[in-house]
């Protein structure tokens, strides 16, 4: 006779289903509770920590730049320059070290962080000068100031 | 009736003391520029007589390599996310070198050190794959998830030597 489909009795069980489960339980060896025996707890929680390990991958780069100037404000403000003064002066003096340099160089080098706080100091001076030009009054320009000439 | 002005005295004119009279910040004078370089071409000729006699220790450089900047001596080892097209044991020369320090003196580039000033030497030591990091979204009450597990390709350099030659002006 002719056989199209199996026989009702006859299933497809499963045979490695205690690696299936291993492979999930794996991760979560060093939870805490029942959620590291588990399977069923087990698997919201693995699923939970994969997700925030993929969001925290992407906030480590915002937390570690914030690290960084918190650690190089401190380095500045021992040697007499707020934050924003250092890193513009910096900048236009054509000095291209970025914020994870700086804060190492705060740490471990602190020489050669007082003379970068040194030469943005002298940039910011160099600035005030060049902002205030020569001291007279623009042309055409009619003052309301009452000169007093004695 | 006699009541006392504060007069800010400008040469050839007295004005009255606005908050605009003066600037903000305090007065700044600049030391003599003639004095000031004569100071300079000192310093550099010093700097230049150390390097020449070699009375420096050990030096750091901030080189810039693979888009990232590096702090690295000699000796260090450099792990970067990324391929290298060069195979295991090929010696590499960093040309992005911004900055050059030892213990008395530091060279700044502006923003890049000459090439015939510093020479920093690394080999590439290893070519791996990362750790398999596991990528994950899914959305709660909408049958949805996905998993993508990402190993990216490492070298690793070891930095061999840092260099500086004393051509200073």
């Amino acid at each position: 006779m002719v056989v199209l489909s199996a026989a009702r009795w006859v299933r497809s069980r499963l045979s490695d289903r205690f690696w299936r489960v291993q492979e999930v339980l794996k991760y979560a060896r060093h939870f805490r509770g029942r959620k590291n025996r588990c399977y069923k707890l087990a698997v919201k929680s693995v699923r939970r920590a994969f997700v925030r390990s993929t969001k925290a991958r992407r906030e480590k780069k915002r937390f570690l730049r914030a690290l960084w100037i918190t650690r190089i404000e401190a380095a500045s403000l021992e040697h007499g320059l707020k934050y924003p003064a250092f890193i513009s002066n910096l900048l236009k003096s054509q000095v291209e070290l970025n914020r994870k340099v700086l804060a190492d160089l705060a740490i471990y080098e602190p020489k050669t962080f007082k003379s970068l706080a040194a030469l943005a100091q002298r940039r910011r001076q160099e600035g005030f000068l060049a902002a205030l030009g020569d001291g007279k009054e623009p042309e055409g320009i009619f003052s309301r100031i009452v000169h007093h000439h004695y | 009736m006699f009541r006392a002005y504060e007069f800010y005295l400008v040469p050839h004119r007295l004005v009255a003391k606005t908050s605009l009279t003066s600037p903000p910040w305090p007065e700044v004078k600049l030391p003599d520029p003639v004095e000031e370089a004569k100071y300079h071409a000192e310093v550099v000729q010093k700097v230049n007589g150390l390097i020449a006699a070699g009375q420096y220790g050990r030096l750091f450089a901030v080189v810039h390599f693979a888009s990232k900047q590096w702090k690295i001596t000699s000796e260090d080892l450099i792990m970067m996310d990324n391929v290298l097209e060069a195979e295991c044991g090929d010696r590499i020369r960093m040309e992005k070198v911004l900055l050059v320090g030892a213990d008395d003196f530091t060279l700044i580039g502006r923003p890049l050190l000459g090439k015939d000033l510093v020479r920093v030497e690394a080999t590439v030591i290893e070519k791996t794959e990362s750790w398999p990091k596991v990528n994950m979204r899914f959305w709660r009450r909408h049958n949805y998830q996905r998993k993508k597990i990402i190993a990216n390709p490492q070298t690793v350099l070891r930095i061999n030597t840092i260099e500086i030659y004393p051509c200073l002006s």
